[in-house]
């Protein structure tokens, strides 16, 4: 039991970790969202984890599904803004879009 | 009653649709009623429990033990606040040019990043919290850019990735310690953080740097100025009055009162971050040429003030940051009512290409003069009474370097907001600026409004603190269960 937390919890450290770097370093709009997307991976499997380490299973899938649903709600958003940026620029690249400035 | 302070604004937010297919004209007077309704309601649960009876009566919704709401002093402040100023805001938004087709859609949207503020102010457990703040967020994103001009797509975008950045912390943290408590209500929370321990730290570490992030204090602030520069006149109205305050700051105040405990690490850690917020915002904005970029940089400097006055970790220190959120509220959405007022008028926000439109515009000058007094902290304005208290509460619980810190930065933002009024309203009238008219009343109304509460919760002050923030105190009795 406690091994599998262990194992868990590495996984949760390396996805968030995968995904914090890929939104420091990718310079396209899209590649920043996936990197998000690691992220929120890792916070489902934190939460699952969570719950079968406290033996609460049943909350721990409520809030997972929970927190699945508004990152699909989130990213939707985001895909929309992206799309309009893409639209209206030509381009997808972070370094284009620096018009506020001070 | 409490679950109506959600469903109401959802209701509103989901017949808009309908709305506008059968009887567009109509679409602009239901987020006047609902917001109306809520300050009403709010007035009134305040007078019934706070005037008659002497004390508030702690309001419980509670459904399967899971979900469960409530009201107390701290979240009937939030949510009085959070009715004024989207009330203001719906006002300016009905003679703002917006496409005619999409404005019911555009409501909608106000409608449901109050539904988000309202939930999160009464929820009682920390998922709840969180699923309330992403409905926020993701509200003013596309808030943010609703003219799909490249300033407001930008600001958005900024935003949102920085705000993912703050809700995947958050709810690492809510993991963390939903595995060691095996709860997540703020009561099962706070039993199961007394043990301590490595993960206890960690988790308070990661809620406090996503809600830093998430108020835009100092060295996470780059999105705010952005964000509230490049979003439309009324939308930054929302977003600088209210909604990063709650999501922020409010969002702070709760955690800390319920569940941490004044942990004497994270509050000095909170009093530094603040005072350098403090400090570094009232300087940026000092060089700024933007009205709205001033005035954005001139709200993380008032947001490092609340700060402040929690970290005190005093029942003074903690009504001085509630009254100071309740008047930031207040006079930061009259300043950019105002800088709309300015950019409807004038169609630019620029201080080289304004001046002297005292003279053309006498409301919103005069209203502008009273929020930037109340800003710096001028008696007998509202502004002044929460500063003083906080700089009371920090001296008073020892803590006099930074008590003079944030009299230093009052000075600043006295000598900023004068070089506003200088450079907009006052002095001679630009060339090309002699055929502007005051605004319409819609847009100087809700102006008058806001300058009223101003100047009238600073007069009646006593009044405010006996009955307003008294009760806001009895919650510091939370944290001795």
């Amino acid at each position: 039991m406690n091994n599998i937390l262990v194992i868990d919890m590495i996984a949760v450290i390396l996805l968030l970790g995968i995904g914090l770097y890929t939104l420091i370093v990718s310079r396209n709009l899209l590649r920043m969202l996936i990197g998000f997307e690691i992220m929120a991976k890792g916070v489902t499997l934190a939460i699952v984890s969570a719950g079968a380490y406290n033996g609460k299973l049943a909350l721990s899938q409520t809030l997972a599904v929970t927190a699945i649903v508004v990152e699909v709600i989130f990213i939707a958003v985001a895909l929309a803004i992206v799309m309009l940026i893409q639209r209206k620029k030509g381009s997808l690249d972070v370094r284009k879009i620096t018009n506020l400035k001070g | 009653m409490l679950l109506a302070y959600i469903l109401v604004p959802l209701l509103g937010a989901a017949i808009m649709p309908i709305l506008r297919k059968i009887w567009q004209k109509g679409t602009d007077s239901v987020p006047i009623l609902v917001t109306v309704y809520q300050i009403i309601i709010t007035g009134w649960i305040a007078y019934q429990g706070i005037v008659l009876n002497g004390s508030l009566n702690l309001e419980r919704w509670i459904l399967d033990q899971v979900l469960a709401l409530r009201l107390d002093g701290l979240s009937l402040v939030a949510l009085l606040a959070i009715g004024l100023v989207s009330f203001v805001t719906v006002l300016f938004s009905l003679r703002y040019p917006l496409d005619e087709d999409r404005r019911p859609g555009y409501y909608a949207l106000i409608l449901l990043a109050v539904t988000g503020m309202n939930g999160l102010v009464v929820a009682t457990d920390l998922f709840s919290m969180y699923v309330f703040l992403e409905i926020v967020s993701v509200a003013s994103f596309i808030l943010i850019a609703y003219q799909y001009d490249e300033f407001g797509m930008e600001g958005s975008f900024k935003y949102m990735m920085l705000s993912a950045v703050a809700t995947v912390f958050l709810l690492v943290a809510v993991a963390l310690l939903f595995a060691i408590t095996g709860g997540v209500s703020f009561g099962e929370l706070a039993q199961g953080v007394k043990t301590g321990g490595p993960v206890v730290f960690i988790s308070f570490a990661f809620i406090f740097f996503a809600l830093a992030l998430k108020s835009g204090m100092m060295p996470f602030h780059g999105w705010l100025p952005d964000a509230y520069t490049a979003s439309p006149a009324p939308v930054s109205i929302l977003l600088a009055g209210i909604v990063t305050k709650i999501a922020g700051v409010y969002t702070m105040i709760r955690l800390v009162l319920e569940v941490f405990g004044f942990n004497s690490v994270f509050m000095n850690l909170l009093l530094v971050v603040g005072a350098v917020s403090t400090v570094l915002g009232a300087f940026f904005a000092l060089g700024q040429k933007d009205f709205k970029r001033m005035l954005a940089y001139s709200s993380i400097s008032q947001i490092g003030y609340i700060m402040m006055g929690l970290a005190a970790g005093t029942p003074l220190g903690l009504i001085g940051a509630v009254f100071h959120f309740f008047n930031h509220a207040i006079f930061k959405s009259l300043l950019f009512l105002n800088s709309g007022a300015v950019e409807t008028a004038t169609g630019t926000r620029n201080f080289d290409e304004l001046g002297g439109l005292a003279e053309k515009m006498p409301v919103t000058g005069t209203t502008s003069v009273i929020g930037l007094l109340s800003t710096a902290g001028i008696p007998p304005l509202a502004g002044f009474w929460s500063k003083l208290v906080i700089i009371v509460a920090l001296w008073m619980a020892g803590f006099k370097f930074f008590a003079f810190i944030a009299v230093f930065a009052s000075i600043i933002t006295l000598a900023y907001l004068l070089l506003l009024q200088r450079n907009v309203f006052f002095g001679k009238i630009k060339q090309g600026l002699e055929g502007i008219r005051e605004v319409s009343p819609v847009v100087y109304w809700p102006a008058i409004i806001m300058a009223a509460i101003t100047v009238f919760s600073g007069i009646l002050f006593p009044l405010v603190y006996d009955k307003l923030l008294n009760p806001v105190n009895s919650l510091l009795g939370l944290l001795a269960k």
